[in-house]
């Protein structure tokens, strides 16, 4: 196939199916606290809805850094999907991307001027932190298949069997990091709605919608890395499957755990990291 | 056609030319993952801010000056 007609196609499906899957997150969160909530497409209507809705520009606002911030956010989600699913190049540009991702959550809060996306800003640096174990699940990785490149891993996985089981420890730092991306999710500390929507909170209208449309593919991309990384190939039903179950799986949690105190939230993903790392060398 | 509509147009026809080139023309895989990586994001946000609902007239002074505008 044409490289830009499987760029534009995995793009497309990545938007798609991750905007399904924050509906379910969230419909399944709702079921959790005996509410009907919304239909599982509202993430899709709710992002449409925002896409032609006026855009008024707060004075506050740094321009034009204010939607620069916004596109950047949609470069490095566009990269992942180039970086994974179409070329299966170095795992690293992946991982490195989530770490590009607090950035542009600093920035996006301090470009808007207003004292909530200031304070999500400042909560993105406190809580980088907790992208420890991002590089432990990294180097977990490279010890045990000798290599950082995703087709790599893919084909290591189809002769020795899936990471999952030889690694869990790390599969388990890199569910703790999906968690910490997940809206109302116990780490969620930078959009919690005690400050408003965060980072987000002075981006509405259109540039709310661009920024719904970079986080459905922010779920997808997240999913998508855990299924290869630590499963291998698989069929797609397979992988919609596997999708869906770690959305109900962190919808669960984010339904029974409240947003924890930055401090609380930052301190728990380091001891989850330690104790991976910890347990990860000794496994080896 | 105001100042912000020509850009976005500008930018928009752009950023599809481009992608289009890349669909049709088959260029070298640095090229193509360029063009992507610079215009996919830019078609996304000038095409919606093309399309996003606008203030009447009358209400262009409302939107600027906002009732709360510091902190």
């Amino acid at each position: 196939m044409n490289l830009m007609a499987d760029i534009l196609l995995n793009v497309l499906t990545a938007f798609l199916v991750g905007s399904m899957l924050l509906g379910l997150h969230r419909k399944v969160v709702a079921r959790i606290q005996m509410r009907p909530g919304p239909p599982i497409i509202q993430h899709l209507l709710h992002l449409l809805k925002f896409y032609i809705k006026e855009s008024s520009f707060p004075k506050t606002a740094t321009m034009p850094f204010y939607i620069g911030i916004a596109i950047i956010f949609m470069v490095i989600w566009v990269s992942a999907v180039i970086a994974g699913p179409v070329t299966q190049g170095p795992l690293l540009i992946t991982f490195g991307i989530y770490a590009i991702h607090k950035i542009v959550e600093h920035n996006a809060g301090s470009s808007s001027g207003s004292p909530y996306g200031k304070l999500s800003c400042v909560r993105a640096v406190f809580s980088a932190a907790g992208e420890m174990p991002l590089f432990a699940v990294f180097i977990i990785i490279y010890y045990r298949t000798g290599t950082v490149t995703i087709s790599e891993i893919i084909h290591y996985q189809s002769i020795n069997g899936s990471l999952l089981y030889t690694a869990p420890l790390a599969a388990f730092m890199y569910f703790i990091l999906i968690l910490s991306k997940a809206q109302y999710a116990p780490f969620a500390v930078t959009e919690s709605t005690d400050i408003v929507s965060g980072y987000k909170t002075e981006h509405f209208g259109m540039l709310r919608g661009y920024f719904m449309i970079a986080d459905s593919i922010m779920w997808y991309m997240l999913l998508w890395s855990f299924l290869m990384v630590f499963i291998g190939t698989m069929s797609p039903i397979l992988y919609i499957i596997g999708m869906v179950g770690i959305t109900v799986g962190v919808a669960f949690i984010s339904a029974i755990t409240p947003v924890l105190n930055p401090n609380h939230s930052v301190a728990l993903q380091i001891i989850f990291a330690v104790t991976g790392i910890t347990g990860s060398i000794l496994f080896i | 056609m105001n100042k912000k509509s020509t850009i976005n147009s500008s930018v928009f026809i752009i950023s599809v030319s481009f992608i289009v080139y890349a669909l049709i023309f088959n260029p070298p895989e640095w090229m193509v993952i360029g063009i992507s990586i610079a215009f996919i994001p830019l078609s996304i946000l000038s095409f919606g801010l093309l399309i996003m609902a606008k203030a009447r007239k009358e209400e262009e002074e409302d939107r600027i000056r906002e009732p709360f505008i510091g902190y």
